[in-house]
């Protein structure tokens, strides 16, 4: 993660984060190997990799099943394709020389937006304009909370991933500068390590989570 | 890092090029086989079960049979007895008949051989009185006078005396 104008370049008059994009590219290379190499001779008797691929899979096909109901099929490609990308952009960062594509606003508050529109869309083709309705419910004066709800949502889950993960990168590039030699920063920077991936798993998850349950608030049948 | 930019575009077409491989390649085909593993273990479920239901269906057959048979055996041994019964009957009614036979048998031989020894003893009785009372009389009587003479008196003894004698 070294901060630098070197890395932007300008294209259809937008510039654009090199690094960002390399980054996220090799965490997509990364996500599709493994997710290839671990359904690849797929067995009915699962062994190895296809275990853990199989389990990830099969919990978070339980949570979108139980949060969203008979629809959550058509959307657990996408809220599983999420984790998996978040989980491996979180831990990216703490290879040395690599930085997690989810340290930037630009990754996260995209992924936040392509959630809050995909819901607002959704709800709107699924449910027609009885989805307008429950902004003004249960009286008109809370159409204001609601629209700073929903405004609140992309915020939120674009800058506690950004926060979560910036941070944990920013303090393994200071505690060398911060301890006296190496081998006093060994055992804080391996802390440190350790409760960062900590944090990157538990962020992948809470961020998949909460978009599932938003998802599931806007497109979840009524009748179920 | 936190200026946004073009790359918000770019990594939210860098994610939906993701979210469509990681379906076509990895999500697709581990629901196949999840599908197709609960439907082999349903299936697997489902011809135990069956399984169960026959071997159950044949116990019930086999028992039934046994119990037929073991009924048959038993009217087969109650024939056998029966019949055994009947033939050792019939085969002490034969000995007794046979002994009976023999008896009479026995009896009509006693009784030929005492009528035979009688005629034999009558006929030497007559020469031997011949004799006796040709001598003793020395009359020159006629032959057939005279066997007629003893004849009659020897007949008249048979019937009086020897008819009585038991033998």
């Amino acid at each position: 993660m070294v901060e630098s104008a070197a890395h932007e370049f300008m294209l259809f008059g937008l510039s654009f984060n090199a690094e960002t994009l390399e980054m996220t590219w090799m965490v997509m290379a990364v996500v599709l190997i493994f997710s290839i190499v671990a359904t690849r001779n797929m067995k009915l008797v699962p062994t190895g990799l296809q275990n853990i691929f199989e389990m990830v899979i099969t919990g978070l096909n339980d949570q979108i099943d139980a949060s969203i109901g008979k629809r959550g099929s058509l959307f657990a490609p996408f809220l599983i394709s999420l984790f998996l990308f978040l989980l491996i952009s979180n831990w990216w960062g703490l290879i040395p020389g690599m930085a997690s594509p989810t340290n930037t606003l630009n990754t996260n508050l995209g992924l936040a937006l392509l959630v809050v529109v995909m819901l607002h869309v959704l709800g709107f083709y699924y449910k027609g304009p009885r989805y307008l309705k429950h902004f003004f419910e249960p009286f008109a004066f809370f159409v204001v909370i609601k629209l700073i709800e929903e405004v609140a949502k992309p915020i939120t889950l674009a800058f506690r991933l950004f926060g979560n993960i910036f941070a944990g990168e920013l303090l393994i590039h200071i505690l060398p500068h911060l301890l006296p030699n190496i081998i006093a920063e060994v055992i804080p920077g391996v802390l440190w390590l350790g409760f960062s991936v900590f944090v990157g798993g538990v962020q992948a998850f809470v961020f998949t989570m909460l978009s599932t349950s938003y998802l599931a608030e806007s497109i979840r049948d009524e009748d179920e | 890092m936190i200026n946004i930019d073009g790359t918000l575009l770019a990594q939210l077409v860098n994610f939906i090029v993701l979210v469509i491989l990681l379906k076509k390649f990895a999500y697709k085909p581990i629901m196949k086989m999840l599908h197709d593993r609960q439907a082999k273990i349903a299936n697997s479920i489902e011809s135990a079960e069956n399984d169960e239901k026959k071997a159950q269906q044949v116990l019930g057959e086999y028992q039934k049979q046994l119990a037929d048979a073991r009924v048959s055996a038993q009217s087969i041994v109650d024939k056998a007895m029966k019949r055994a019964q009947e033939e050792h009957d019939a085969s002490i009614a034969q000995t007794k008949q046979e002994i009976e036979q023999m008896r009479k048998n026995a009896k009509e031989d006693i009784a030929r051989d005492r009528e035979r020894a009688a005629m034999q003893l009558k006929g030497e009785v007559v020469s031997l009185s011949m004799a006796a009372a040709s001598k003793i009389i020395a009359v020159n009587i006629d032959e057939s006078t005279n066997k007629k003479l003893v004849g009659d008196f020897i007949e008249k003894l048979d019937k009086d005396k020897l008819g009585g004698l038991s033998c």
